[in-house]
């Protein structure tokens, strides 16, 4: 059964340039299904739409077309194409938006998280608060909250970082924070858009192996963007390789190296090799077109 | 609640004193203040320029004391303060809860910002004849004239930091089912602070130029009338003291804007999330 399931998604951004319409596809006819407990990573050169991919599956952007179901459930209509169709749409959400959750009430309509690329935690609120807030909007009671806060900080490796301000704390250590505030809340779905690409060496493959300890414990479904095809390897059941102009699903590569994995193994060297062709070839056809 | 102790009291005073007279009390700065001060005392006082015209810093400190004790200083200082913060209360509580919602909100903004846009480059003055023809002379048309200098700044400063919310922090806070008004509270808000208070230095500057016109042109008491007088009688001095007070009182609220600033850390979050 499928948790996410993505049909012929498509999203077109229009940007006016000395009054013309241009118009730049990040994401097209892009369908994709995620079953529950599954590991998948999207790969791709930057510009490919991968970011687009993810905060379209969290409902933080309208599709120009298609759909995206978790569990069954559209995300978000796509606006209507047809004009007369379209006039009473604008009208319905002239004051709110349609990503809106509500005016007043904290709901969040799916179980989904999200570690954000560039951290995205609150400068104005401490470590502990950061997390605090995420856990208060999933509406988890006051007792529980402190204890649970504290223990996804201490799973990242934070434990006495609480009462720091995210300027005290090195890049690598806000991107743990970010992570932290996403596990709290305890979601079935976690999106992670590039989360370690800021950490150190070191760091990184420690998280790694804890993200995927965490995600072994619980039955996650993980989304994860990446540029590192390593990494990609290494974590996931399938990779989605992407390409970009148009944003479009180029590939995608089953991963049937039993887990746990080592790094360094014969079977991963092997996969990265035949992801690397396909980039290869992609570039290699590029030359071809171009001398033609 | 917590009771706040006398010694929270006094380390909150000096952190205050030392950021606001901080600046002023330097080796760097005093080299520059005592010349100045001597060529000033001296120069009327030699005869170099004409004393009549330009009275020492002396003759400025006795006329200080005299107004205080036979012209009523303390009571055209306190109504004028008064005047001023009647209409920069009204501006601030008017003007950031409606920046906010035009920064939030494009239907909003698309309904209002044209309308201020078109009133915010009339100069303030200009409104003078007509406030008084309108508010009659009194607490009303000086009020609304401090008004009409706090608002804009406030207003398009607070739009501006609002509007200018990164994107990312609204994500994020909708992602985990952040509500608007959650949104509001605890993402837009803090994060254009800064701007606000900023807007809210402007607000000060502009608002007391406007104080002192009003003052100068509807008013029959206060430091702008106090100033008109003062020509009127040829009084030098008395003029020179009613300017030190009123840019006494623009500098001491400004450092208190300041205080504000350093108390809530903004420049950290500015620093990072720019």
């Amino acid at each position: 059964m499928s948790v996410i399931e993505i049909r012929n998604l498509t999203k077109f951004f229009s940007i006016s340039i000395n009054g013309e319409a241009e118009g730049l596809t990040a994401v097209f006819d892009v369908s994709l299904s995620v079953s529950q407990g599954e590991f998948i990573s999207i790969i791709g050169p930057s510009g490919c739409g991968k970011s687009t991919l993810l905060e379209l599956i969290a409902g933080l952007q309208l599709p120009t077309e298609g759909e995206v179901l978790i569990e069954n459930q559209v995300v978000l209509e796509a606006p209507p194409t047809n004009r007369d169709e379209f006039r009473e749409y604008q009208k319905k959400y002239r004051f709110r938006s349609p990503i809106f959750n509500s005016l007043f009430k904290d709901t969040s309509r799916f179980d989904v998280s999200m570690v954000f690329q560039d951290h995205s935690i609150f400068p104005w609120k401490t470590t502990l608060e950061n997390v605090l807030f995420a856990l208060k909007l999933r509406g988890i009671t006051k007792d529980e909250m402190e204890s649970v806060a504290l223990k996804y900080l201490s799973v990242v490796g934070l434990s006495g970082f609480e009462n720091k301000y995210p300027y005290q704390l090195s890049g690598g250590m806000k991107q743990r924070v970010a992570l932290a505030r996403a596990l709290a809340v305890k979601p079935k779905i976690l999106l992670m858009d590039e989360p370690f690409g800021l950490l150190d060496a070191f760091n990184r493959e420690r998280l790694q192996e804890d993200l995927l300890s965490i995600w072994e414990k619980i039955s996650l479904t993980i989304i994860y963007v990446t540029h590192d095809i390593d990494e990609a390897i290494y974590l996931s059941d399938r990779i989605v390789i992407m390409t970009p102009s148009p944003g479009t699903v180029r590939n995608i590569v089953q991963v049937p190296i039993p887990r746990p994995r080592r790094r360094g193994d014969r079977e991963i060297h092997e996969t990265r090799e035949n992801i690397q062709r396909i980039f290869r070839s992609d570039i290699a056809g590029e030359f071809e077109d171009y001398m033609i | 609640m917590r009771r706040i102790t006398l010694i929270e009291i006094e380390n909150e005073l000096s952190l205050f004193l030392r950021n606001s007279f901080g600046s002023i009390f330097t080796f760097e700065f005093l080299r520059v203040a005592v010349p100045i001060l001597i060529l000033w005392e001296a120069l009327p006082q030699l005869d170099i320029v004409p004393k009549s015209l330009i009275p020492p810093p002396s003759k400025v400190i006795l006329c200080f004391f005299d107004m205080v004790a036979h012209r009523k200083l303390l009571s055209h200082f306190g109504i004028s303060l008064y005047r001023f913060f009647a209409g920069f209360l009204v501006a601030v509580v008017l003007a950031v809860p409606i920046g906010i919602l035009m920064g939030w909100n494009t239907f909003i903004r698309r309904h209002l910002l044209p309308l201020f846009q078109l009133l915010a480059p009339i100069p303030p003055p200009a409104w003078v004849p007509l406030t008084i023809i309108l508010f009659g002379i009194g607490l009303k048309m000086q009020g609304f004239l401090v008004f009409l200098g706090v608002f804009y700044p406030v207003l398009f400063n607070t739009y501006m930091g609002t509007k200018d919310t990164s994107r990312r922090f609204i994500n994020t806070a909708r992602l985990f089912g952040a509500s608007e008004f959650t949104i509001l509270r605890e993402v837009v808000i803090p994060s254009s602070l800064s701007s606000i208070v900023m807007g809210l230095k402007i607000g000060i500057a502009i608002g007391l130029v406007c104080l002192v016109i009003s003052e100068m042109f509807g008013a029959s008491g206060g430091l702008g009338w106090l100033l008109v007088e003062s020509k009127d009688f040829y009084r030098i001095d008395r003029m020179v003291v009613s300017m030190l007070v009123l840019g006494f009182i623009g500098w001491f609220l400004i450092e208190g804007m300041k205080y504000i600033e350093l108390k809530l850390s903004l420049w950290k979050i500015g620093e990072v999330s720019g």
